[in-house]
Protein backbone atom coordinates (compact mmCIF):
# COMPACT_ATOMS: atom_id res chain seq x y z
CA UNK A 1 0.00 0.00 0.00
CA UNK A 2 1.18 3.69 -0.63
CA UNK A 3 1.22 5.76 1.50
CA UNK A 4 0.87 9.57 -0.03
CA UNK A 5 2.53 12.38 1.78
CA UNK A 6 -0.06 15.40 1.29
CA UNK A 7 -3.58 15.39 2.83
CA UNK A 8 -3.81 12.17 3.82
CA UNK A 9 -0.07 12.20 6.16
CA UNK A 10 -1.59 14.89 8.45
CA UNK A 11 -4.75 13.07 9.34
CA UNK A 12 -3.76 9.65 9.16
CA UNK A 13 -6.52 7.18 7.80
CA UNK A 14 -8.35 4.76 9.87
CA UNK A 15 -6.48 1.84 8.38
CA UNK A 16 -3.68 3.13 9.90
CA UNK A 17 -4.09 2.14 12.81
CA UNK A 18 -6.70 -0.61 11.93
CA UNK A 19 -5.93 -3.03 8.78
CA UNK A 20 -7.89 -3.60 6.33
CA UNK A 21 -9.14 -7.26 6.59
CA UNK A 22 -11.37 -8.78 4.10
CA UNK A 23 -14.03 -11.55 5.61
CA UNK A 24 -13.22 -14.61 4.57
CA UNK A 25 -16.25 -16.61 3.36
CA UNK A 26 -17.41 -19.65 5.61
CA UNK A 27 -19.07 -22.22 4.92
CA UNK A 28 -18.21 -25.22 2.66
CA UNK A 29 -16.85 -23.53 -0.42
CA UNK A 30 -13.48 -22.83 1.03
CA UNK A 31 -12.92 -26.62 1.84
CA UNK A 32 -13.39 -27.11 -1.53
CA UNK A 33 -11.02 -24.84 -2.69
CA UNK A 34 -7.61 -25.94 -4.59
CA UNK A 35 -5.07 -24.67 -1.51
CA UNK A 36 -3.83 -21.16 -2.20
CA UNK A 37 0.02 -20.29 -2.38
CA UNK A 38 1.45 -18.89 0.13
CA UNK A 39 0.86 -15.09 0.06
CA UNK A 40 3.30 -12.78 -0.95
CA UNK A 41 4.55 -10.11 1.30
CA UNK A 42 3.45 -6.44 0.39
CA UNK A 43 6.48 -4.22 1.05
CA UNK A 44 5.24 -0.32 1.45
CA UNK A 45 7.14 2.60 -0.39
CA UNK A 46 8.74 2.50 -3.70
CA UNK A 47 8.85 -0.52 -6.39
CA UNK A 48 12.28 -1.86 -6.35
CA UNK A 49 14.11 -3.14 -9.82
CA UNK A 50 13.52 -6.18 -8.88
CA UNK A 51 9.76 -5.68 -8.57
CA UNK A 52 9.82 -3.84 -11.52
CA UNK A 53 11.23 -6.98 -13.60
CA UNK A 54 8.94 -9.83 -11.54
CA UNK A 55 6.11 -7.31 -13.37
CA UNK A 56 7.05 -7.29 -16.32
CA UNK A 57 7.15 -10.74 -16.17
CA UNK A 58 3.53 -11.09 -14.80
CA UNK A 59 2.87 -9.05 -17.72
CA UNK A 60 4.07 -11.55 -20.09
CA UNK A 61 2.32 -14.31 -18.36
CA UNK A 62 -0.83 -12.26 -18.52
CA UNK A 63 -0.40 -12.08 -22.06
CA UNK A 64 -3.14 -14.39 -24.11
CA UNK A 65 -1.66 -14.10 -27.23
CA UNK A 66 1.53 -16.55 -26.64
CA UNK A 67 -0.87 -19.09 -25.59
CA UNK A 68 -1.26 -21.02 -21.91
CA UNK A 69 1.55 -20.13 -19.16
CA UNK A 70 0.69 -23.39 -16.95
CA UNK A 71 3.06 -25.90 -16.42
CA UNK A 72 6.06 -24.72 -18.86
CA UNK A 73 9.08 -22.59 -17.97
CA UNK A 74 8.78 -18.86 -19.28
CA UNK A 75 11.54 -19.26 -20.73
CA UNK A 76 9.74 -22.24 -22.74
CA UNK A 77 6.55 -20.26 -23.59
CA UNK A 78 8.82 -17.53 -25.01
CA UNK A 79 10.49 -19.88 -27.68
CA UNK A 80 7.37 -21.17 -28.43
CA UNK A 81 6.37 -17.57 -29.22
CA UNK A 82 9.18 -16.91 -31.17
CA UNK A 83 9.12 -20.63 -32.88
CA UNK A 84 5.62 -19.80 -34.30
CA UNK A 85 6.69 -16.02 -35.32
CA UNK A 86 4.40 -13.98 -32.31
CA UNK A 87 7.16 -11.84 -31.97
CA UNK A 88 7.42 -11.98 -27.62
CA UNK A 89 9.22 -9.07 -26.30
CA UNK A 90 12.78 -9.39 -26.33
CA UNK A 91 13.63 -7.85 -23.13
CA UNK A 92 11.96 -10.63 -21.78
CA UNK A 93 13.97 -13.01 -22.78
CA UNK A 94 16.91 -11.20 -21.96
CA UNK A 95 15.94 -10.86 -17.92
CA UNK A 96 15.79 -14.39 -18.33
CA UNK A 97 18.80 -14.99 -19.30
CA UNK A 98 20.19 -13.15 -17.16
CA UNK A 99 18.77 -14.40 -13.99
CA UNK A 100 20.05 -17.53 -12.19
CA UNK A 101 18.14 -20.10 -13.92
CA UNK A 102 17.39 -21.15 -10.03
CA UNK A 103 15.09 -18.68 -8.68
CA UNK A 104 11.65 -20.23 -9.33
CA UNK A 105 10.17 -16.59 -9.18
CA UNK A 106 11.63 -15.85 -12.52
CA UNK A 107 11.76 -18.96 -14.28
CA UNK A 108 8.03 -20.47 -13.83
CA UNK A 109 5.06 -18.26 -14.33
CA UNK A 110 2.63 -16.95 -12.35
CA UNK A 111 1.07 -19.40 -11.19
CA UNK A 112 3.84 -21.73 -10.29
CA UNK A 113 2.52 -22.28 -6.98
CA UNK A 114 -0.92 -23.71 -7.59
CA UNK A 115 -1.02 -27.32 -8.11
CA UNK A 116 -1.60 -28.62 -11.54
CA UNK B 1 2.66 -53.83 -62.17
CA UNK B 2 3.71 -56.14 -60.37
CA UNK B 3 1.63 -59.07 -61.28
CA UNK B 4 2.71 -58.46 -64.57
CA UNK B 5 6.41 -58.79 -64.11
CA UNK B 6 6.00 -61.63 -62.52
CA UNK B 7 3.70 -63.54 -65.18
CA UNK B 8 6.40 -62.94 -67.88
CA UNK B 9 7.84 -66.39 -67.87
CA UNK B 10 10.15 -67.44 -70.69
CA UNK B 11 9.24 -71.42 -69.88
CA UNK B 12 8.82 -72.33 -65.66
CA UNK B 13 11.46 -73.22 -64.38
CA UNK B 14 9.95 -75.60 -62.14
CA UNK B 15 8.71 -78.09 -64.36
CA UNK B 16 12.48 -78.85 -65.52
CA UNK B 17 14.81 -81.61 -64.20
CA UNK B 18 16.98 -79.65 -61.44
CA UNK B 19 20.51 -78.56 -63.58
CA UNK B 20 23.91 -78.86 -61.86
CA UNK B 21 24.82 -75.23 -61.83
CA UNK B 22 23.12 -73.13 -59.49
CA UNK B 23 20.42 -70.83 -60.80
CA UNK B 24 20.66 -67.69 -60.98
CA UNK B 25 21.05 -65.19 -58.08
CA UNK B 26 19.00 -62.59 -58.60
CA UNK B 27 20.10 -59.06 -56.19
CA UNK B 28 17.47 -57.19 -54.10
CA UNK B 29 17.66 -53.32 -55.32
CA UNK B 30 19.13 -51.78 -52.52
CA UNK B 31 17.57 -47.70 -51.87
CA UNK B 32 18.83 -44.77 -50.24
CA UNK B 33 16.74 -44.63 -47.30
CA UNK B 34 16.81 -42.09 -44.60
CA UNK B 35 14.35 -42.15 -41.73
CA UNK B 36 13.17 -38.85 -40.58
CA UNK B 37 11.15 -39.14 -37.70
CA UNK B 38 12.70 -37.84 -35.35
CA UNK B 39 9.68 -35.15 -34.95
CA UNK B 40 7.60 -38.66 -33.28
CA UNK B 41 10.37 -38.64 -30.64
CA UNK B 42 10.02 -38.09 -27.31
CA UNK B 43 13.29 -37.20 -25.29
CA UNK B 44 12.12 -36.34 -21.65
CA UNK B 45 8.56 -37.55 -21.06
CA UNK B 46 6.62 -35.31 -18.66
CA UNK B 47 3.54 -35.47 -18.24
CA UNK B 48 2.90 -32.43 -15.87
CA UNK B 49 1.28 -30.31 -18.30
CA UNK B 50 -2.00 -29.77 -19.58
CA UNK B 51 -3.22 -30.10 -23.01
CA UNK B 52 -4.18 -26.78 -23.50
CA UNK B 53 -0.65 -26.27 -25.22
CA UNK B 54 -0.65 -28.32 -27.93
CA UNK B 55 -4.76 -27.07 -28.54
CA UNK B 56 -2.75 -23.72 -28.32
CA UNK B 57 0.99 -24.37 -30.37
CA UNK B 58 -1.82 -25.92 -33.17
CA UNK B 59 -3.62 -22.92 -33.65
CA UNK B 60 -0.49 -21.16 -33.54
CA UNK B 61 1.05 -23.17 -36.21
CA UNK B 62 -2.47 -23.47 -38.48
CA UNK B 63 -3.16 -19.55 -38.19
CA UNK B 64 -0.95 -18.21 -40.65
CA UNK B 65 -1.41 -21.20 -43.17
CA UNK B 66 -5.24 -20.88 -43.33
CA UNK B 67 -5.06 -17.09 -43.35
CA UNK B 68 -3.28 -17.59 -46.42
CA UNK B 69 -6.17 -19.97 -47.31
CA UNK B 70 -8.56 -17.75 -47.09
CA UNK B 71 -7.64 -14.59 -49.16
CA UNK B 72 -6.78 -17.18 -51.72
CA UNK B 73 -10.40 -18.72 -51.37
CA UNK B 74 -12.12 -15.51 -50.36
CA UNK B 75 -9.98 -12.31 -51.63
CA UNK B 76 -7.02 -11.23 -50.19
CA UNK B 77 -9.39 -8.00 -49.00
CA UNK B 78 -11.50 -10.63 -46.93
CA UNK B 79 -11.97 -9.29 -43.20
CA UNK B 80 -10.61 -11.95 -40.76
CA UNK B 81 -11.63 -11.12 -37.46
CA UNK B 82 -10.99 -12.79 -34.04
CA UNK B 83 -13.76 -13.97 -32.02
CA UNK B 84 -13.27 -11.25 -30.05
CA UNK B 85 -13.46 -8.33 -32.20
CA UNK B 86 -17.02 -9.67 -33.82
CA UNK B 87 -19.58 -7.45 -35.01
CA UNK B 88 -23.39 -8.48 -35.07
CA UNK B 89 -24.24 -9.40 -38.86
CA UNK B 90 -21.04 -8.36 -40.02
CA UNK B 91 -19.48 -10.78 -42.92
CA UNK B 92 -15.82 -11.90 -41.93
CA UNK B 93 -13.50 -15.23 -41.91
CA UNK B 94 -12.32 -16.56 -38.69
CA UNK B 95 -9.97 -18.96 -38.11
CA UNK B 96 -10.15 -21.48 -35.04
CA UNK B 97 -10.17 -25.13 -33.68
CA UNK B 98 -13.63 -27.11 -34.03
CA UNK B 99 -15.24 -28.78 -30.99
CA UNK B 100 -17.33 -30.74 -31.49
CA UNK B 101 -19.77 -31.23 -28.55
CA UNK B 102 -21.42 -35.03 -28.33
CA UNK B 103 -23.66 -36.17 -26.17
CA UNK B 104 -22.83 -39.53 -26.42
CA UNK B 105 -18.95 -39.14 -26.05
CA UNK B 106 -18.31 -41.28 -23.17
CA UNK B 107 -17.10 -39.21 -19.96
CA UNK B 108 -15.02 -41.03 -16.96
CA UNK B 109 -16.55 -37.86 -14.90
CA UNK B 110 -20.43 -38.71 -15.88
CA UNK B 111 -19.53 -42.79 -15.05
CA UNK B 112 -18.21 -41.60 -11.43
CA UNK B 113 -20.06 -39.33 -10.87
CA UNK B 114 -22.48 -40.33 -7.90
CA UNK B 115 -25.82 -37.95 -8.91
CA UNK B 116 -26.08 -40.33 -11.89
CA UNK B 117 -24.85 -43.16 -10.53
CA UNK B 118 -25.42 -44.21 -14.20
CA UNK B 119 -24.05 -47.87 -15.32
CA UNK B 120 -20.96 -47.45 -17.99
CA UNK B 121 -22.01 -46.81 -21.42
CA UNK B 122 -21.87 -50.14 -23.50
CA UNK B 123 -19.44 -49.56 -26.04
CA UNK B 124 -21.02 -47.99 -29.49
CA UNK B 125 -19.41 -48.21 -33.10
CA UNK B 126 -20.38 -44.44 -33.27
CA UNK B 127 -21.07 -41.83 -30.76
CA UNK B 128 -22.42 -39.33 -32.86
CA UNK B 129 -26.18 -38.12 -32.74
CA UNK B 130 -28.95 -35.85 -33.53
CA UNK B 131 -28.08 -33.58 -30.60
CA UNK B 132 -24.32 -32.71 -31.16
CA UNK B 133 -23.46 -29.26 -31.63
CA UNK B 134 -20.39 -27.76 -33.74
CA UNK B 135 -18.31 -24.88 -32.00
CA UNK B 136 -15.57 -22.68 -32.80
CA UNK B 137 -12.71 -21.88 -30.47
CA UNK B 138 -9.66 -19.57 -30.28
CA UNK B 139 -7.60 -18.13 -28.33
CA UNK B 140 -10.24 -16.66 -25.69
CA UNK B 141 -13.73 -17.42 -26.65
CA UNK B 142 -16.16 -19.78 -28.72
CA UNK B 143 -19.09 -19.54 -30.57
CA UNK B 144 -21.76 -22.09 -32.12
CA UNK B 145 -21.85 -22.95 -35.30
CA UNK B 146 -24.83 -23.32 -38.09
CA UNK B 147 -25.21 -23.19 -41.62
CA UNK B 148 -23.56 -24.91 -44.68
CA UNK B 149 -21.21 -27.42 -42.24
CA UNK B 150 -21.60 -30.93 -42.16
CA UNK B 151 -22.05 -31.60 -38.51
CA UNK B 152 -21.16 -34.87 -38.12
CA UNK B 153 -18.33 -35.00 -40.36
CA UNK B 154 -16.22 -32.68 -38.94
CA UNK B 155 -14.34 -33.73 -35.61
CA UNK B 156 -12.92 -31.79 -32.50
CA UNK B 157 -9.58 -30.20 -32.80
CA UNK B 158 -9.18 -29.55 -36.35
CA UNK B 159 -8.29 -26.17 -37.10
CA UNK B 160 -10.08 -24.68 -39.92
CA UNK B 161 -11.28 -21.23 -41.50
CA UNK B 162 -14.67 -20.45 -41.70
CA UNK B 163 -16.57 -17.43 -43.64
CA UNK B 164 -19.79 -15.98 -42.26
CA UNK B 165 -21.74 -13.46 -39.89
CA UNK B 166 -22.52 -14.11 -36.21
CA UNK B 167 -26.74 -13.71 -36.09
CA UNK B 168 -28.26 -11.76 -33.05
CA UNK B 169 -29.07 -15.01 -31.12
CA UNK B 170 -25.10 -15.19 -30.59
CA UNK B 171 -24.64 -18.35 -33.02
CA UNK B 172 -22.37 -17.90 -36.48
CA UNK B 173 -24.10 -18.54 -39.47
CA UNK B 174 -21.59 -20.45 -41.69
CA UNK B 175 -21.59 -19.81 -45.44
CA UNK B 176 -18.34 -21.48 -46.22
CA UNK B 177 -15.12 -23.12 -44.75
CA UNK B 178 -12.05 -24.00 -46.28
CA UNK B 179 -9.03 -26.04 -44.54
CA UNK B 180 -5.74 -26.08 -44.79
CA UNK B 181 -5.32 -28.53 -47.75
CA UNK B 182 -2.13 -30.41 -48.69
CA UNK B 183 1.10 -29.20 -47.96
CA UNK B 184 3.87 -27.85 -50.01
CA UNK B 185 5.73 -31.38 -51.81
CA UNK B 186 9.18 -31.55 -52.92
CA UNK B 187 9.61 -33.00 -56.36
CA UNK B 188 9.66 -36.61 -56.80
CA UNK B 189 12.79 -38.22 -58.75
CA UNK B 190 11.68 -39.93 -61.72
CA UNK B 191 12.88 -43.74 -61.71
CA UNK B 192 14.00 -46.19 -64.49
CA UNK B 193 13.10 -49.37 -63.13
CA UNK B 194 10.51 -50.55 -61.01
CA UNK B 195 10.82 -50.92 -57.52
CA UNK B 196 8.50 -51.55 -55.05
CA UNK B 197 7.79 -50.98 -51.05
CA UNK B 198 5.57 -53.97 -49.82
CA UNK B 199 3.45 -52.67 -46.67
CA UNK B 200 1.78 -54.96 -44.35
CA UNK B 201 -0.21 -54.33 -41.24
CA UNK B 202 -1.75 -56.26 -38.64
CA UNK B 203 -0.06 -59.77 -38.29
CA UNK B 204 -2.20 -60.15 -35.85
CA UNK B 205 0.44 -62.91 -33.56
CA UNK B 206 -0.93 -64.88 -30.96
CA UNK B 207 -4.51 -64.85 -31.87
CA UNK B 208 -6.55 -68.00 -30.82
CA UNK B 209 -6.95 -68.99 -34.31
CA UNK B 210 -3.91 -68.84 -36.29
CA UNK B 211 -5.87 -68.57 -39.65
CA UNK B 212 -3.14 -66.06 -41.37
CA UNK B 213 -0.09 -68.09 -40.46
CA UNK B 214 -0.23 -69.91 -43.55
CA UNK B 215 -0.25 -66.57 -45.31
CA UNK B 216 2.16 -65.03 -43.54
CA UNK B 217 4.81 -67.89 -44.28
CA UNK B 218 3.70 -67.70 -47.65
CA UNK B 219 4.20 -63.98 -47.74
CA UNK B 220 7.57 -64.19 -46.01
CA UNK B 221 8.88 -66.89 -48.76
CA UNK B 222 7.68 -64.93 -51.75
CA UNK B 223 9.79 -61.76 -50.06
CA UNK B 224 13.02 -64.07 -49.70
CA UNK B 225 12.55 -65.25 -53.27
CA UNK B 226 11.46 -69.01 -52.22
CA UNK B 227 8.85 -69.07 -54.09
CA UNK B 228 7.61 -69.75 -57.84
CA UNK B 229 9.74 -69.88 -60.33
CA UNK B 230 12.95 -67.76 -61.34
CA UNK B 231 10.10 -65.22 -62.97
CA UNK B 232 8.72 -64.54 -59.79
CA UNK B 233 11.98 -64.68 -57.67
CA UNK B 234 13.29 -62.24 -60.12
CA UNK B 235 10.41 -60.08 -58.86
CA UNK B 236 10.56 -60.14 -55.35
CA UNK B 237 14.21 -59.12 -55.94
CA UNK B 238 12.50 -55.50 -57.09
CA UNK B 239 10.72 -56.27 -53.27
CA UNK B 240 13.45 -53.18 -51.51
CA UNK B 241 12.05 -53.00 -48.31
CA UNK B 242 9.21 -54.14 -46.39
CA UNK B 243 7.02 -51.86 -43.87
CA UNK B 244 5.15 -53.83 -40.87
CA UNK B 245 2.39 -50.54 -40.36
CA UNK B 246 1.44 -51.63 -36.68
CA UNK B 247 -0.67 -54.14 -34.77
CA UNK B 248 2.02 -57.23 -35.26
CA UNK B 249 0.95 -59.00 -32.00
CA UNK B 250 -3.13 -60.00 -31.77
CA UNK B 251 -5.96 -58.25 -29.72
CA UNK B 252 -5.80 -61.48 -27.73
CA UNK B 253 -2.29 -61.21 -26.25
CA UNK B 254 -3.21 -58.03 -24.01
CA UNK B 255 -4.78 -60.12 -21.47
CA UNK B 256 -7.88 -58.28 -19.63
CA UNK B 257 -7.49 -60.11 -16.21
CA UNK B 258 -3.74 -59.49 -15.71
CA UNK B 259 -4.42 -55.84 -14.63
CA UNK B 260 -7.00 -57.00 -12.26
CA UNK B 261 -6.21 -60.07 -11.23
CA UNK B 262 -4.26 -59.74 -7.51
CA UNK B 263 -0.19 -60.07 -8.15
CA UNK B 264 0.18 -63.65 -6.46
CA UNK B 265 -2.62 -65.04 -8.61
CA UNK B 266 -1.06 -64.27 -11.53
CA UNK B 267 2.67 -64.66 -10.33
CA UNK B 268 3.96 -67.42 -12.32
CA UNK B 269 1.94 -67.11 -15.51
CA UNK B 270 3.44 -65.61 -18.50
CA UNK B 271 1.98 -62.75 -20.52
CA UNK B 272 0.21 -63.31 -23.48
CA UNK B 273 2.48 -61.67 -25.33
CA UNK B 274 5.84 -63.37 -24.78
CA UNK B 275 4.69 -66.04 -26.97
CA UNK B 276 3.88 -63.62 -29.64
CA UNK B 277 7.22 -62.05 -29.65
CA UNK B 278 9.24 -64.86 -29.75
CA UNK B 279 7.52 -65.90 -33.04
CA UNK B 280 7.40 -62.00 -34.01
CA UNK B 281 10.88 -62.26 -34.27
CA UNK B 282 11.14 -65.79 -35.90
CA UNK B 283 9.31 -64.37 -38.72
CA UNK B 284 11.72 -60.82 -39.01
CA UNK B 285 14.56 -63.38 -38.62
CA UNK B 286 13.47 -64.45 -42.20
CA UNK B 287 12.99 -61.05 -43.68
CA UNK B 288 15.57 -59.07 -42.10
CA UNK B 289 18.21 -61.50 -43.68
CA UNK B 290 17.02 -61.31 -47.12
CA UNK B 291 15.04 -57.34 -46.92
CA UNK B 292 15.21 -53.96 -44.90
CA UNK B 293 12.65 -53.93 -42.63
CA UNK B 294 10.66 -50.99 -40.64
CA UNK B 295 8.63 -52.24 -38.00
CA UNK B 296 6.16 -50.03 -36.31
CA UNK B 297 4.19 -50.56 -33.53
CA UNK B 298 0.34 -50.35 -33.46
CA UNK B 299 -2.26 -50.19 -30.83
CA UNK B 300 -2.02 -53.45 -29.56
CA UNK B 301 1.81 -54.13 -29.25
CA UNK B 302 4.01 -53.66 -26.46
CA UNK B 303 5.17 -49.98 -26.51
CA UNK B 304 3.47 -46.98 -25.01
CA UNK B 305 -0.30 -46.74 -25.75
CA UNK B 306 -0.08 -42.41 -26.36
CA UNK B 307 1.01 -40.93 -29.96
CA UNK B 308 3.52 -41.08 -31.00
CA UNK B 309 4.33 -44.48 -30.00
CA UNK B 310 7.76 -44.90 -29.66
CA UNK B 311 9.71 -47.69 -31.47
CA UNK B 312 9.94 -51.27 -30.07
CA UNK B 313 12.58 -52.09 -27.64
CA UNK B 314 15.41 -54.23 -29.57
CA UNK B 315 16.03 -56.19 -26.84
CA UNK B 316 12.53 -58.29 -27.61
CA UNK B 317 14.31 -59.50 -30.75
CA UNK B 318 17.12 -61.18 -30.13
CA UNK B 319 17.42 -63.26 -33.23
CA UNK B 320 16.54 -60.78 -35.63
CA UNK B 321 18.30 -57.35 -33.94
CA UNK B 322 21.93 -58.30 -34.88
CA UNK B 323 21.03 -57.70 -38.70
CA UNK B 324 21.79 -53.42 -38.97
CA UNK B 325 18.50 -54.35 -42.09
CA UNK B 326 15.59 -54.29 -39.14
CA UNK B 327 14.88 -50.84 -38.51
CA UNK B 328 12.17 -50.30 -35.18
CA UNK B 329 10.66 -47.04 -35.97
CA UNK B 330 7.81 -45.25 -34.12
CA UNK B 331 4.05 -44.58 -35.22
CA UNK B 332 3.51 -42.52 -36.87
CA UNK B 333 6.43 -42.76 -39.32
CA UNK B 334 8.08 -41.33 -41.73
CA UNK B 335 10.57 -42.04 -44.25
CA UNK B 336 12.51 -41.20 -47.63
CA UNK B 337 12.69 -44.13 -49.76
CA UNK B 338 15.16 -43.74 -53.07
CA UNK B 339 13.36 -39.90 -52.52
CA UNK B 340 10.05 -40.79 -52.37
CA UNK B 341 8.29 -39.45 -49.01
CA UNK B 342 5.90 -41.98 -46.92
CA UNK B 343 4.23 -40.84 -44.18
CA UNK B 344 1.90 -43.20 -42.13
CA UNK B 345 0.27 -44.71 -39.20
CA UNK B 346 -0.91 -47.71 -37.73
CA UNK B 347 -4.58 -46.55 -37.68
CA UNK B 348 -5.68 -45.46 -34.90
CA UNK B 349 -5.72 -41.91 -36.04
CA UNK B 350 -8.25 -43.27 -38.91
CA UNK B 351 -10.06 -45.57 -36.54
CA UNK B 352 -10.99 -42.63 -33.82
CA UNK B 353 -11.98 -40.59 -36.64
CA UNK B 354 -14.08 -43.13 -37.91
CA UNK B 355 -15.76 -43.52 -34.11
CA UNK B 356 -16.63 -39.46 -33.88
CA UNK B 357 -17.54 -38.53 -37.39
CA UNK B 358 -20.24 -39.50 -39.92
CA UNK B 359 -17.65 -40.75 -41.96
CA UNK B 360 -17.13 -44.81 -42.37
CA UNK B 361 -14.45 -45.28 -45.14
CA UNK B 362 -10.99 -45.18 -44.56
CA UNK B 363 -9.78 -43.90 -47.50
CA UNK B 364 -12.12 -40.67 -47.41
CA UNK B 365 -10.80 -40.12 -43.38
CA UNK B 366 -7.38 -40.53 -44.58
CA UNK B 367 -7.89 -37.87 -47.53
CA UNK B 368 -9.89 -35.51 -44.94
CA UNK B 369 -6.59 -35.60 -43.00
CA UNK B 370 -4.68 -34.47 -45.54
CA UNK B 371 -6.79 -31.70 -46.49
CA UNK B 372 -7.12 -30.48 -42.54
CA UNK B 373 -3.30 -31.13 -42.35
CA UNK B 374 -3.45 -32.86 -39.53
CA UNK B 375 -2.83 -36.49 -38.78
CA UNK B 376 -4.72 -36.77 -35.72
CA UNK B 377 -6.86 -34.00 -35.31
CA UNK B 378 -8.69 -35.97 -32.37
CA UNK B 379 -5.63 -36.29 -30.36
CA UNK B 380 -5.78 -35.06 -27.51
CA UNK B 381 -9.55 -35.60 -27.07
CA UNK B 382 -10.29 -38.93 -27.72
CA UNK B 383 -7.00 -40.11 -28.58
CA UNK B 384 -4.07 -40.88 -26.41
CA UNK B 385 -1.50 -38.42 -26.70
CA UNK B 386 1.78 -37.09 -25.37
CA UNK B 387 1.44 -33.32 -23.99
CA UNK B 388 3.43 -31.47 -25.98
CA UNK B 389 4.17 -28.38 -25.32
CA UNK B 390 6.22 -26.15 -28.41
CA UNK B 391 4.65 -27.73 -31.47
CA UNK B 392 2.50 -29.97 -32.52
CA UNK B 393 4.09 -32.82 -34.38
CA UNK B 394 1.24 -34.40 -36.22
CA UNK B 395 0.97 -31.02 -38.51
CA UNK B 396 1.64 -31.87 -41.83
CA UNK B 397 4.91 -29.64 -43.04
CA UNK B 398 5.88 -31.39 -46.24
CA UNK B 399 3.54 -33.31 -48.33
CA UNK B 400 4.53 -36.61 -48.39
CA UNK B 401 4.36 -39.49 -52.04
CA UNK B 402 2.81 -42.17 -50.20
CA UNK B 403 0.25 -41.50 -47.38
CA UNK B 404 -0.76 -44.55 -45.44
CA UNK B 405 -2.58 -45.89 -42.41
CA UNK B 406 -2.53 -49.38 -41.20
CA UNK B 407 -5.54 -51.94 -39.81
CA UNK B 408 -8.23 -50.84 -42.47
CA UNK B 409 -10.86 -53.43 -43.21
CA UNK B 410 -10.15 -53.25 -46.74
CA UNK B 411 -7.29 -52.47 -49.38
CA UNK B 412 -7.95 -49.57 -50.75
CA UNK B 413 -6.31 -46.56 -52.69
CA UNK B 414 -6.16 -43.40 -54.92
CA UNK B 415 -3.87 -40.52 -55.90
CA UNK B 416 -5.22 -37.06 -54.69
CA UNK B 417 -3.66 -34.25 -56.35
CA UNK B 418 -3.16 -30.87 -54.49
CA UNK B 419 -3.77 -27.39 -55.76
CA UNK B 420 -0.59 -26.66 -56.49
CA UNK B 421 0.22 -29.85 -58.40
CA UNK B 422 1.35 -32.08 -55.41
CA UNK B 423 0.46 -35.80 -55.80
CA UNK B 424 -0.05 -38.03 -52.89
CA UNK B 425 -0.94 -41.63 -53.29
CA UNK B 426 -3.26 -42.93 -50.26
CA UNK B 427 -3.32 -46.55 -48.88
CA UNK B 428 -5.24 -48.06 -46.50
CA UNK B 429 -3.65 -51.11 -45.96
CA UNK B 430 -5.83 -53.85 -44.88
CA UNK B 431 -5.63 -56.06 -41.33
CA UNK B 432 -3.59 -59.20 -42.43
CA UNK B 433 -5.11 -61.60 -39.95
CA UNK B 434 -8.58 -60.83 -41.36
CA UNK B 435 -8.19 -59.87 -45.57
CA UNK B 436 -4.22 -61.94 -45.38
CA UNK B 437 -3.89 -59.03 -47.83
CA UNK B 438 -0.77 -56.57 -48.55
CA UNK B 439 0.56 -54.35 -50.52
CA UNK B 440 2.69 -53.63 -52.90
CA UNK B 441 3.92 -49.72 -53.72
CA UNK B 442 5.46 -48.71 -56.82
CA UNK B 443 7.82 -45.96 -56.63
CA UNK B 444 8.49 -45.88 -60.25
CA UNK B 445 4.77 -45.08 -61.34
CA UNK B 446 3.27 -44.15 -57.64
CA UNK B 447 0.35 -46.75 -57.61
CA UNK B 448 -0.21 -49.65 -55.16
CA UNK B 449 -1.96 -53.21 -56.05
CA UNK B 450 -2.90 -55.87 -53.15
CA UNK B 451 -1.31 -59.05 -53.12
CA UNK B 452 -3.45 -61.90 -51.30
CA UNK B 453 -2.39 -64.86 -49.72
CA UNK B 454 -5.58 -66.87 -49.04
CA UNK B 455 -5.59 -70.41 -48.68
CA UNK B 456 -8.70 -71.63 -47.88
CA UNK B 457 -10.92 -68.01 -48.21
CA UNK B 458 -13.69 -69.74 -49.22
CA UNK B 459 -14.69 -72.03 -46.21
CA UNK B 460 -14.11 -71.61 -42.86
CA UNK B 461 -14.26 -74.95 -41.91
CA UNK B 462 -10.69 -75.65 -43.53
CA UNK B 463 -9.44 -72.93 -41.77
CA UNK B 464 -10.09 -73.80 -38.40
CA UNK B 465 -8.94 -77.41 -39.20
CA UNK B 466 -5.21 -75.57 -39.80
CA UNK B 467 -5.14 -74.84 -36.45
CA UNK B 468 -4.15 -77.88 -35.00
CA UNK B 469 -0.73 -77.49 -36.68
CA UNK B 470 0.07 -74.86 -35.31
Amino acid sequence: MLRSVTMTAKHGLITDSFKVVKKAKRGARKAKRPPSPPPTQQEAGAETPQEKELRTLRNFDLDWRFGPCIGISRLQRWERAKLHGLNPPEEIRELLLLQTHTDPKYNLSLWRDYPL
Amino acid sequence: MFSDLSAQKEGSSLLCRPSEDQGPVFERISLAYSPCSERFTVGERSFSRQYAHIYAARLMQMRPLLSERAQQKWGSDVLIRKLCDLQTGEQCCIVGTLFKRMDLQPSILKEISEDHNLLPQPARVKYISDMDELVLEDELQRIKLEGKIDRDKFVTGSVIAIYGAEKNDGKFTVEDFCMADLPPQSPRPTLTSDRFVLLVSGLGLGSTHADSMLGLQLLVDMVTGQLGDQGEQRCAATISRVLLAGNLLSQNTQDADASTKPKYLTKKTQAGSVEAIRLLDEILLQLVASVPVDVMPGQYDPTNFTLPQQSLHRCMFPLSSVYPTLQLVTNPHQCHIDGVRFLGTSGQNICDIQRYSSMDDHLEILEETLRLRHLAPTAPDTLGCYPFYQKDPFILEECPHVYFSGTAPTFQSKLVKGPDGQECLLVTIPDFNSTQTACLVNLRTLTCEPISFSAFSADEDEDSEMNVSH
